[in-house]
């Protein structure tokens, strides 16, 4: 082999050598799942059949709702009727009522029965049943009629056990309560900041209440800030001022009221015992006795 | 008559024949330059290795599949005796490295949610102003029986987020991108997260120095 040849021949073994190097295989060895030309699968019928799950779904829902509905306003007087129009549950109304004020199914409660006794709680806590006041944590029925019920309030349950904690100004007056004993809580905590912010948002609540103003001045006062306490005092003192006026006024018309009716009887009485003809006889016991000078 | 043999052929030589045909070479080779055909859109078509159309389709599938199939609009439907959920698309964030419209699946999504009767959706936040400052103008200029009512808009019960992020990892010529979508559905009064979906893609990209198969 000439020097030529050999030169070549070693060439040639260069080249496949490097053409090999580069058609080394990969280190990665896994079977593709998806390569080019491929089809990526259309969701439309899993679309559609969801659809159609839940029209059935809804459709079975509505038909029992309606039902319950249906039970609800056959059993209902003047007052439950109209609260399961507001869509609001009321004491008093049995248990498809309230399903029908809440607009739910027996689905979506957790039904316990203890005696006459009759216990509704949500079945999950995530979403639960609503009225038109708000989120209901608890009905308890008693004899089949609510006894008493709860709402899941910012501030935690308020329960409703009678007429008087029914309304806004119940409402309001048990929230404000919550709000000054969280207020309280952080006061011991040390946390004055949002002890103060807790009474200003009671306050908003139940403006009357002058204790509270005078907790909200003394507060201020110990924060440094004597603008807001002496405004706070002022108003504390004032409302007392209008308290006290109040219970006078309500005292004197009270009294008023006594004093005209005082007069009008003595009147009647004048002209009734003028009147009659004296009497020849002593009055029997009890009687006052008829001054004949009047 | 060939080429070879005409007078035309003689008097050029041989160099302006090779020079012929490759003009000739030049001219049929650019006229083949550009190519267009309609394609199925859900072919895959996989050409850089780079986030592309059937990766979107693919996460489009899994999340509508996922969240139709899950418990949460169920639970809701329960609860509300029969009543939809209603669902804000929200911010569904880009953190790859790549650019990555995010719309072309949460439309899909969007649209599942429709399409299924089973949730409600309501215009997203971008969408809303547009839709406000109508209604405002309507008040104004329209007839009061074609007029759109205000402060009558639903609200959403549930918010969708997520986000994309991807991992990459090359070595000479192999390359490996990962990419992980994650949506979530929450409560929007009490922050729960209601649903929880993802979807990953992980793709192996290899160059070959001579173009062999």
């Amino acid at each position: 082999m000439t020097p030529r040849s050999r030169t070549s021949v070693r060439a040639a073994v260069l080249t496949a050598t490097a053409l090999f190097a580069a058609c080394t295989p990969a280190r990665v060895r896994e079977r593709p799942i998806m390569v080019n030309s491929d089809r990526v699968a259309n969701t439309d019928s899993l679309v559609a059949a969801a659809a159609a799950r839940g029209e059935a779904d809804r459709a079975r829902l509505e038909a029992r709702r309606d039902s319950l509905m249906q039970v609800a306003m056959s059993t209902c007087n003047g007052g439950t009727c109209a609260a399961l129009a507001r869509g609001e549950v009321v004491l008093g109304m049995n248990s498809a009522q309230v399903m029908a004020a809440t607009r739910t199914t027996p689905e979506a409660w957790t039904v316990r029965v203890a005696g006459p006794a009759t216990i509704m709680t949500p079945r999950t806590l995530s979403r639960t049943p609503r009225d038109n006041s708000g989120e209901l944590a608890m009905v308890q029925l008693q004899n089949g009629g609510v006894s008493t019920y709860a709402y899941r309030e910012r501030q935690g349950l308020r329960v409703v056990a009678t007429a008087a904690d029914t309304g806004i100004t119940a409402r309001n007056r048990v929230l404000a309560d919550r709000l000054q004993k969280e207020g309280d809580d952080f006061l011991s905590a040390g946390d004055r900041a949002l002890a103060l912010d807790r009474y200003d948002r009671a306050l908003l609540l139940n403006p009357d209440d002058y204790g509270l103003e005078y907790k909200v001045a003394s507060l201020l006062d110990l924060q440094l800030r004597p603008v807001e306490a002496l405004m706070r005092y002022q108003r504390f003192l004032q409302q007392l001022e209008l308290q006290r006026i109040d219970a006078q006024g309500t005292q004197a018309a009270k009294l008023t009221e006594a004093v005209v009716r005082a007069q009008q009887r003595i009147v009647i009485l004048r002209q009734e015992t003028e009147a009659a003809p004296p009497p020849a006889t002593p009055p029997p016991a009890g009687q006052p006795p008829v001054d004949p000078q009047d | 008559m060939s080429l070879r043999g005409s007078v035309w052929t003689r008097r050029i030589g041989r160099t302006g024949q090779v020079a012929v045909l490759a003009a000739l070479a030049l001219v049929a080779t650019a006229c083949n330059a550009k190519r267009v055909s309609r394609i199925d859109p859900n072919a895959v078509t996989d050409l850089s290795g780079k986030w592309n159309d059937a990766d979107s389709r693919l996460v489009a599938n899994a999340l509508i599949e996922q969240s139709l199939t899950a418990a949460w609009q169920r639970r809701y439907m329960t609860a509300h005796g029969g009543k939809n959920p209603t669902v804000m698309i929200g911010a569904f964030r880009n953190k790859s490295l790549e650019l990555i419209p995010i719309q072309t699946f949460t439309r899909d999504l969007e649209r599942a949610f429709i399409n299924s009767g089973q949730v409600n959706v309501v215009a997203s936040k971008e969408e809303r102003d547009e839709i406000r400052a109508e209604r405002t103008d309507q008040q104004q200029n329209a007839a009061a029986d074609s007029r759109a009512r205000q402060a009558m808009e639903a609200g959403a019960n549930y918010i969708l987020q997520g986000d994309v992020q991807s991992i990459e990892d090359s070595e000479g010529r192999e390359k490996i991108i990962y990419y992980q979508i994650d949506a979530t559905l929450i409560d929007l009064e009490s922050n729960q997260k209601v649903w929880v979906g993802n979807h990953r893609i992980k793709k192996y990209v290899e160059r070959r120095r001579l173009g062999m198969e």
